[in-house]
């Protein structure tokens, strides 16, 4: 007896009883389609949260005051009022592995623009702020070097902010009042989107000297002080470049030890990493989900089989009493096990690819289905039928030819 | 080759341990078949007769004793090994057909082909040629259901012989059919022994055990009575 052959006659047993075949092999397609998509899913998570990290900047180091460990509990990244506009400007001509260095002070404010009304946050900044960010105006340009310089009342809109002001106006060459103070605006920001929890389209980007002259003023003990220092490291020199800030830093700090650090450096690697282990987690999550489902599916290729065996002892009577051997009987059950997993699997396979493509259509998630997962999939359906199907097999073939025949 | 032993029983007993108190039904029974031999088996309900058969048939194993079947010692053989015998060597008529409810007539002829390894085409030819012998060549594609009682249990004689097997036993094949259809199976029974195969039959039936040329009559699992043809017309 061939493959061909023992498929014909598992196949002829599948069709015998189809309503309850076709419950069986729905099992299978939900266990798989759930796989799939939800690998779909975790793939996808991951994917954008790399894509957004990515989307930082290279090379991105994050100065910010206060410490990084417990007493950040307690008050806070960046509420310390520790970093100023000299440290940044002493990172950018000490440092040799620093390629730039971007100091920046943010504050809500209030935005007014005739009629509209809106709190908004106002990041006062450095020309160098786009290229560290990879950011860029989509409209008109950023404030240069020289507008920094003069102080200029001059802003750049988020492409949301620019929306709740100007709807469907172009705003360049029109005016806002930021905090009461009349700012022109020469550019609107390309959108971006939600990075860091933060919605990066809803923001107000003006000349750091601007915004020390006009919004926050001059502290008289700590001079210009700043929120953060965005540094780019030299492409391959990260280390490098904060082992010099946090040495130049605790320098200027008069740090001794380094569990009194009044700054933290944080690392796009570092928020990648985070990024990565909650990706993970998700992950893991929604493949013992699917892992389950599919658990489950095992299960009722099982039941149906040991119910089938059952239900057909007089056949497996009469083939043994013709002829049938042991691993004849046995392999028509595995097969018919088999079958029907592989077929749960193919259609679990298509439903889980139409599911995933719907929820990047419908939901906008990004979902990432790769070969390998579809692979993994049709294996599993595959292993499934034969490990759940062998029991009841060997249960049929073990039969004694007489028990069998008197059944009924 | 008539005259070569082919079935030998040598003190078979075969017991069922219930649970209240253990069945005896085959006590002690010896017996000798040769190539070629039309035997008909009779006895009451209940004396042992389809359990010998089951023996005789590799389908049952005896609790003890010897059982040679073409010079084998069958109580050794694996369960595979019997399986094969029973593919080969046997075939089996039961009282209620057995034919598989979901195949064709020709699918269910076919059937012992298949476990027998033989290639698809050949055994359509031979599954065919079989059932054509029975009469049943505008039968084929029938399922049981669609086929009166004598034409499922020609199919299931159809499926006995495909194989050609040497012995052919029938446990009561005529038990669920009406006499005119008996005495046609009985004549297909004839023709087989005359082409030299070993036909045992177990029957009630006093005129279905006529055809044979040898008689044994069981009574509580042993053998009461073993007489040929010519014996049993002395003794009229
Ligand atoms: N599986 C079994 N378990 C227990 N007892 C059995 C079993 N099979 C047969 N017997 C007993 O063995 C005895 C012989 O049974 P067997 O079927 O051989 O009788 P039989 O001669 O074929 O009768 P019938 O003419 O009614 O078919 C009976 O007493 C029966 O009850
Ligand atoms: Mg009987």
């Amino acid at each position: 007896m061939n493959l061909r052959e023992l498929l014909g006659i598992a196949w002829q047993g599948i069709l015998s009883n189809k309503l309850r075949s076709g419950l069986t092999v729905l099992g299978i397609v939900i266990g798989i389609a759930s796989v799939i998509t939800l690998l779909g899913i975790g793939q996808g998570a991951k994917l954008e949260a790399e894509k957004q990290v990515q989307s930082l900047g290279v090379n991105l180091i994050y100065v910010r005051p206060g410490a990084a460990n417990l007493s950040s509990i307690s008050q806070g990244q960046g509420s310390a009022a520790t970093l100023t506009y000299d440290d940044a400007q002493a990172i950018r001509e000490n440092c040799p592995a620093v390629e730039d260095v971007a100091a920046q002070y943010n504050s809500a404010f209030q935005v007014q623009r005739g009629e509209q009304n809106t709190s908004t946050s106002v990041v006062a900044t450095e020309p160098s702020y786009t290229d560290i960010r990879n950011f860029f105006p989509a409209k008109g340009r950023f404030f240069s070097l020289n507008d920094l310089k003069e102080a200029a009342r001059v802003c750049v809109l988020g492409e949301t902010t620019a929306n709740n002001l100007f709807f469907d106006e172009n705003p360049l060459r029109k005016q806002v009042l930021i905090r009461g103070e009349l700012f022109d605006v020469i550019g609107v920001m390309e959108h971006k989107g939600v990075t860091q929890m933060m919605d990066m389209d809803d923001q107000i980007f003006i000349p750091l000297s601007t915004g020390y002259a006009t919004l926050v003023g001059l502290n008289a003990v700590t001079g210009k002080q700043v929120k953060s220092i965005l540094v780019r490291a030299k492409e391959g020199e990260d280390m490098q470049a904060q082992f010099q800030i946090t040495n130049l830093l605790r320098l200027r700090h008069n740090i001794q030890s380094p569990d009194a650090d009044d700054f933290t450096l944080r690392t796009q690697a570092d928020i990648m990493q985070t990024a990565q282990s909650i990706t993970g987690v998700f992950s893991l999550l929604l493949g013992a989900t699917a892992g389950i489902s599919l658990l489950v599916g095992g299960i009722g290729i099982m039941n149906i089989m040991l119910v089938s065996v059952t239900e057909r002892t007089k056949e497996i009577g009469i083939r043994k009493a013709i002829g049938a051997k042991y691993s004849q009987i046995l392999s028509q059950f595995v097969i018919e096990a088999v079958v029907m997993s592989v077929t749960g699997g193919i259609l679990g396979i298509g439903v889980g690819l139409a599911g995933a493509s719907a929820l990047s259509q419908f939901a906008q998630w990004t979902t990432v289905v790769t070969p390998s997962s579809v692979l993994l999939s049709f294996f599993v359906s595959l292993a499934i039928g034969l490990f759940f199907g062998i029991y009841p097999a060997r249960k049929a073939a073990k039969l004694d030819p007489i028990v069998a025949l008197r059944s009924e | 080759m008539a005259n070569e032993t082919i079935i030998e029983l040598k003190e078979i007993t075969r017991s069922y341990n219930l649970a209240a108190e253990p069945v005896h039904a085959l006590q002690g029974v010896s017996l000798t078949i040769k190539q070629g031999e039309y035997v008909a088996i009779m006895g009451t309900s209940g004396s042992g007769k389809s359990t010998l058969m089951n023996i005789i048939g590799c389908l049952d194993k005896p609790t003890t004793g010897t059982y040679i079947l073409d010079g084998q010692d069958i109580v050794a053989r694996s369960d595979d090994e019997l399986a094969t015998i029973r593919n080969r060597t046997i075939g089996f008529v039961f009282q209620q057909f057995n034919l598989l409810a979901s195949m064709s007539a020709l699918q269910n002829v076919m059937l012992p082909l298949v476990y027998a390894g033989i290639s698809a085409g050949e055994r359509k030819v031979k599954a065919e040629l079989a059932l054509k012998e029975l009469g049943l060549e505008g039968r084929i594609s029938h399922r049981p259901n669609e086929l009166s009682g004598g034409q499922q249990q020609r199919v299931a004689i159809a499926r006995a012989i495909v194989n050609n097997p040497r012995i052919l036993l029938a446990d009561e094949p005529t038990g669920a059919l009406d006499s005119t259809t008996s005495r046609e199976i009985m004549g297909l029974f004839n023709r087989l022994v005359d082409e030299g195969m070993t036909v045992i039959i177990v029957t009630h039936d006093p005129e279905t055990a006529s055809h044979a040329r040898r008689v044994i009559k069981v009574r509580d699992g042993k053998i009461q009575e073993d007489s040929t043809r010519e014996a049993r017309h002395e003794i009229n």
